[in-house]
């Protein structure tokens, strides 16, 4: 096992930490408002189908504007774009036919993402520089992340971070009642572009670190976790966002401690075991207490029947 | 002539091509009661919704206080059916009859200490100032209603859509609307009721429109909510049936 100060003291090491604890952070704290709006599975969707978006990127950067392909800032956008057409299509598929809106969300993610394996196939087999590891994307590579990388991603995740915010308000509304938020004046289109902004940074923040593949448990797992603890929209996002970035610390440094266990895994299974936990023994909501409560409610219904029958 | 608070011109909804509005005109008389009564599936929370812009009308428009929606908000409040949220949603209910006051803050700006003692105030209206730091999830039907009811209280409106107020309410919860209902009536405000007890019209509504996909009827309780109309807007539906027979 690797000690701490040998760990912080290890300049790649120090970036597999930071890079996947802001992405942790992001994601855990915006991921709270895509578990209320019960928007996980769309949040998947966004998630694999960031991958050709991903890619184009790449290709543009290098093809076109003979520059970097790795840009964290081209990655981000080309992954928001295709992300949003995913959830777009999805969507329109279920509003205008009578597909349900889960069928409509497995047909966009494959054809989206099966666009991007076959865009990685051709970058992989073309005379594209930089392309090595370019798969990466895939099930991503913590130690790649440059310090440029993680500022840019301190900074895009900052402004998501700002937006909900200024926002809370608005969003909290709309997330609860957002018929009766309409009726207040708050549009509708307004809102919701917002919101689902913050949510699409959320998801794709991580690409280069954690891959198109696992970002989705970033989103999903600890705000399902966190819930078990609060019952406060706020405590809610801030203990998300701190058992996003804490799991991911505690994963990165198992990855590095237990040598070469790919980073983004072992978090998933650390932000698992936080959810498992906090399902298990949670003061409120643990399904343990939950169901000792109900048998002995059961037994005393059970006596009380059996005690009114006998009395006639 | 009294004022009127709200009327739906020729208002019409259709879900897709199938027409579930055809044609509504209503006129709300401002200090009334009104009640939309029919039977399921008549369109009465679709009329609500198509008047408040929450439901794009195929045709018609709706008016309140003599002007389009946009220009008087503030002056419009609305009490959505309870199960239309979810009440597991992480929140006090404090928190839920404050959101009463976003309307009025508008954009970005957040609710204060005033805005947190007018919800207060607004619960005590509604008999459940004891619940404030509860969560919603531990209330019970008639509880939410209430909270709701406080929402709505909070808005400071003139004019009331409440969607199913009495629906799955106990006794005391009952009690406590209808008073806050009594309140609002000698105050001379507004309400626009989708009520769907027939026994219980009479005694919350001054006001009626019967409404099956059509109006069948709408004016004064006395004129619209005749035996002969409700025939006609319930068909020959059981439960409308056993209503008749005892009312007659």
């Amino acid at each position: 096992m690797i000690d701490p100060i040998e760990f912080f003291g290890n300049h790649i090491f120090r970036m597999v930490f930071f890079g996947t604890s802001v992405t942790g952070l992001v994601a855990g704290a915006l991921g709270s408002f895509a578990y209320l709006r019960k928007q996980s599975l769309i949040s998947d969707v966004i998630g694999h189908s960031a991958l050709p978006g991903a890619l184009l990127a790449f290709l543009i950067a290098v093809a076109v504007l003979d520059a970097n392909g790795r840009n964290m800032l081209g990655l981000i956008a080309g992954a928001v774009i295709t992300g949003t057409l995913a959830a777009l299509f999805a969507n329109s598929i279920a509003v205008r036919t009578k597909i349900a809106i889960d069928t409509a969300m497995a047909i966009s993610l494959t054809v989206f993402f099966g666009a991007g394996m076959i865009l990685l196939r051709i970058i992989s087999n073309g005379p594209f520089p930089g392309k090595g590891g370019i798969d990466d994307y895939l099930f991503g590579n913590a130690s790649v992340i440059t310090v440029a990388d993680l500022a840019t991603s301190i900074a895009v995740g900052a402004v998501a971070l700002v937006l909900m915010l200024v926002f809370w308000k608005e969003f909290t509304l709309r997330t609860f009642d957002p018929v009766f938020s309409t009726v207040l004046g708050f549009r509708a289109g307004v809102v919701d572009t917002v919101m689902f902004a913050t949510i699409v940074i959320a998801i794709v923040i991580g690409v280069k670190a954690v891959g198109v593949v696992l970002m989705i448990a970033f989103v999903v797992t600890p705000p399902a976790a966190a819930r078990q603890w609060t019952s406060t929209l706020p405590g809610l996002v801030a203990l998300s966002g701190a058992f996003g970035a804490i799991g991911s610390g505690v994963g990165a440094y198992l990855s590095v401690a237990l040598g070469n266990v790919p980073t983004g895994p072992l978090i998933v299974l650390t932000l698992f075991a936080v959810f498992l936990v906090s399902l298990l023994v949670s003061p409120r909501r643990s399904i343990i207490t939950a169901a000792l409560r109900r048998a002995r409610a059961r037994e005393a219904l059970r006596r009380e029947l059996l005690a009114e029958t006998a009395d006639r | 002539m009294v004022p009127i608070a709200c009327q739906a011109r020729n208002v019409s909804v259709a879900y897709r091509a199938d027409p579930v509005l055809r044609s509504v005109n209503v006129t709300v008389p401002v200090g009334s009661v009104m009640g939309i009564i029919g039977p399921n599936g008549s369109g009465k929370s679709t009329l609500i919704k198509a008047m408040l812009g929450l439901v794009k009308p195929l045709t018609g428009t709706s008016e309140f206080f003599g002007q389009p929606l946009d220009q008087v908000r503030h002056r419009v409040g609305y009490m959505p059916q309870s199960a239309s949220v979810d009440w597991d949603f992480p929140t006090t209910v404090i928190d839920l009859v404050t959101m009463g006051t976003y309307g009025e803050l508008g954009w970005i700006r957040r609710p204060g200490k005033a805005e947190r003692a007018r919800a207060m105030a607004a619960m005590e209206q509604t008999g459940i100032p004891e619940l404030a730091y509860r969560q919603i999830g531990e209330l019970s039907g008639g509880q939410r209603q209430r909270a709701f009811l406080a929402r709505t209280l909070v808005q400071a409106p003139d004019l009331f859509f409440l969607d199913e107020p009495f629906q799955g309410i106990d006794a005391k919860s009952q009690q406590a609307m209808i008073d806050v209902l009594r309140d609002l009536v000698a105050q001379e405000k507004t309400c626009v009721i989708v009520h769907h007890h027939l026994a219980t019209v009479r005694d919350y509504c001054d006001h009626v429109t019967l409404l099956n996909g059509h109006v069948v009827a709408s004016g004064p309780a006395d004129q619209a909510f005749t035996k002969e109309n409700i025939r006609i807007a319930y068909e020959a539906r059981e439960g409308a049936e056993a209503f008749l027979e005892t009312a007659a």
